[in-house]
């Protein structure tokens, strides 16, 4: 497996953002996904961008940008131009040189930071897209408050994410692996929702997108049996066999089922 | 020709024609109307054979050789030797068995030699052949033929047979194995019920020995199913646990019986089993492997035609290939969509094609492509190239044929005068019937 940083130990020091740069960074991860790094990958990237009329003139503002797909993704086909923000640096880079290769590097930009003290004046943005990555923030509210106070008045925000009904969620789907699973940490649709009215933001819609969560789980599920059946059992530096985490991914498939986890889009406007 | 519709009849689809003299007919061409619209997009623009070989004289497909109408170069190239075998099956679309044939007749090595040559002149470096029959293993020079394919620099070279001269000559299977051949041995399941209804004798121990002498040689073996309505489906599940766990098989494939030649000429062709009934009797029957969108199909032939799968197994569990990479996504000619990598698409062209066989060396490597280039960590490519393939195969019957899709086809025999004839031309059209016809007048008869 090509190099990668001892997970284990980012895990086992709690240094949050760290270990969840790493994973996504992480080449087997990647794989798992299919490239993928939410539910419904670029449909509902588009489809949130849709939700709040993104279009040439706005400048856009991806949080945790990741290897840059989205944000790339919107300038090429919304005229937008954006600004990504990613805590891991490989990422920055890697999403650095696509914008490049895709020749959009005078429209969009990569930059290494936190998403909870955005490097960014007051009102700099038209818009803020954030996809998959407040279940993973530590300091949610203060994620959110960051959001708020990036965007100027009349700007829009699509804020895509796990959503958890945290009474029935069965306790495999808890802890620090599924904290890094998107599914730990993850608020409820009233938890959300609370958070942005909470930061002064008004929500115009939320749309499920629990379909796309039941086939990326059951894709992470059949790469796991794939890689289990070539052979990987456990890698260096995951704190879990292959069997175990197909036993996660089994039962991450039975919540969606079962109504108790899901995925959804909030789309709204800063007033 | 007859002008036909395509037209939907509650789930399936049917072609539907009128003869002045027979009046109206109607055949099932697709079990599934949805899937069927679904699979369109796996439709690859066709290549230029090197060579073609006739003119356009009467119009499809009454002028087959490669003729200039034709859209397709060949993948795979059927050699019969000869039309005598050591079985009467009741289902043989060459009508062939043991007594004395009518038209009969038996290729001299010169002969298969010039053929394959005339392959080679069309396709320039032909990739994979087949030499069938009749049954080639008792042709007494067959060892001879595949030895002239190999030295042809031809990668597969496949031998059609039932196995039997597997199972009782010793060293059969260790010459095989020296000449790098591949088998194809049909394996139509277990029952006797079966094994009766298709070939006339109950032959599992037979199969198995010719199994395992392979094994022990070193011949890696394709099982060949053919399925029919009622009869074996429900062997699908057997047949494909046995192949996975049988150290000399590296494939299944499952061909609808078609109701060519002797077979069931009074059957339903509505109620003809499609590559769509197949694909959903596997994904019944091995449900904790296979869901039907497993099976891609193959975008070189017309995609009702042939699709496929590989699949990964360690013992216990197995995946599928598509599940890993998506196939769908690069063999897909139709949706306006960037593909991400040519190189990748290249190496499932040609995995999804039916000059494929699972445990060939051109598979292996192209496997090995596919795991690298989309990012499978390297300890795992090496177990991907070896992968299982599964095939499901259906063939025109003069009930289907459509000349659209025959002029698609990329599975020709190869005429003994060299010409290459689309396969489910050379059963329906009459070919098969001439060339016989020719052949035991010249001198060639057995």
């Amino acid at each position: 497996m090509a190099t990668s940083p001892d997970l284990g130990a980012l895990v086992a020091a709690d240094d949050r953002a760290s270990c969840c740069a790493a994973v996504y960074e992480h080449p087997a991860v990647q794989w798992l996904l299919g490239g993928e790094l939410h539910p419904g990958g670029e449909q509902t990237t588009r489809r949130s961008l849709e939700l709040i009329g993104i279009g040439r003139l706005d400048r856009l503002l991806d949080v945790a940008s990741g290897t840059g797909t989205s944000a790339l993704l919107a300038a090429r086909q919304f005229g937008c131009s954006a600004v990504g923000l990613e805590f891991g640096a490989r990422a920055v880079e890697a999403a650095n040189a696509a914008a490049r290769a895709q020749a959009l590097d005078a429209k969009v930009e990569f930059r290494q930071g936190d998403a909870e003290a955005l490097p960014f004046a007051d009102a700099e943005f038209d818009a803020v897209l954030c996809e998959c990555s407040l279940c993973l923030f530590a300091d949610k509210r203060r994620a959110v408050a960051e959001i708020s106070r990036v965007l100027r008045p009349g700007g829009r925000f699509a804020l895509s994410d796990v959503v958890v009904d945290r009474e029935r969620i069965p306790a495999d789907l808890q802890g620090t692996l599924a904290t890094v699973a998107c599914v730990g940490e993850a608020l409820s649709r009233r938890g959300t929702e609370q958070l942005l009215a909470e930061a002064g933001l008004r929500l115009d819609a939320v749309e499920a997108r629990d379909d796309d969560a039941a086939a990326l789980a059951r894709r992470v599920q059949d790469r796991l049996r794939g890689a289990r059946v070539l052979g990987f059992d456990r890698h260096e530096g995951f704190a879990m066999s292959t069997s175990q985490a197909i036993e996660l991914a089994r039962s991450a498939q039975r919540a969606i089922a079962d109504g108790v986890l899901g995925y959804a889009i909030f789309a709204g406007t800063l007033p | 020709m007859l002008d036909a519709e395509i037209v939907r009849r509650g789930d399936t689809v049917v072609l539907s024609r009128t003869c002045p003299d027979h009046g109206a007919f109607e055949a099932v061409v697709y079990g599934d109307a949805v899937r069927y619209l679904e699979i369109r997009r796996f439709d690859k623009p066709g290549d230029e054979p090197l060579e073609r070989q006739t003119e356009v004289v009467r119009g499809c497909p009454h002028d087959c050789g490669i003729c200039p109408e034709h859209a397709q170069h060949t993948c795979l190239g059927i050699i019969e030797v000869n039309t005598a075998c050591n079985l009467d099956c009741p289902i043989c679309f060459a009508d062939s068995g043991t007594g004395p044939q009518k038209h009969g007749y038996s290729l001299t090595l010169a002969q298969v030699e010039r053929m394959l040559d005339a392959f080679v002149r069309a396709e320039g470096e032909p990739e994979s052949v087949q030499l069938s029959g009749g049954e080639p293993s008792i042709h007494p020079q067959i060892l001879d033929m595949l030895a002239a394919a190999r030295a042809r620099g031809i990668s597969l070279v496949m031998l059609n047979t039932n196995g039997i001269r597997l199972a009782r000559d010793p060293r059969f299977a260790p010459a095989l194995a020296e000449l790098g051949v591949h088998v194809y041995m049909q394996f139509d399941g277990f029952d006797e019920a079966t094994q009766l209804a298709i070939r006339g004798k109950a032959l599992t121990e037979e199969k198995l020995r010719a199994l395992d002498r392979c094994a022990e040689a070193g011949v890696s073996v394709s099982l060949a199913a053919a399925l029919e309505r009622g009869l074996n489906e429900h062997e699908i599940a057997p047949i494909l646990r046995f192949g996975v766990e049988h150290p000399a098989v590296t494939g299944v494939f499952f061909q609808p019986v078609t109701h060519s030649g002797r077979f069931r000429a009074d059957s339903n062709p509505l109620e003809k089993l499609t590559n769509s009934d197949v694909i959903d009797g596997i994904a019944a029957q091995l449900p904790e492997w296979f869901r039907a969108d497993d099976f891609v199909p193959v975008p070189c032939c017309s995609p009702t035609c042939r699709s496929a799968t590989f699949a990964l197994y360690d013992g216990e569990d197995l995946v599928p290939l598509p599940r890993l990479v998506d196939v769908e996504q690069y063999l897909d000619y139709v949706t306006n969509r960037a593909v991400p990598d040519l190189e990748v698409r290249e190496a499932l062209e040609g995995l999804w094609s039916a000059k494929a066989a699972g445990g060939s060396a051109p598979v292996a490597e192209r496997l090995d492509c596919v795991a690298c280039a989309t990012g499978m960590p390297p300890e795992l490519r090496e177990v991907a190239a070896r992968g299982f393939m599964i095939v499901i195969q259906d063939f025109q019957d003069p009930y289907t044929l459509d000349v659209q899709k025959l002029r698609k086809c990329c599975v020709s025999e190869i005429a003994p005068d060299g010409r290459l004839i689309p396969f489910c031309a050379y059963n329906s059209v009459g070919y098969r019937e001439q060339v016989r016809l020719t052949m035991s007048q010249n001198g060639h008869g057995n």
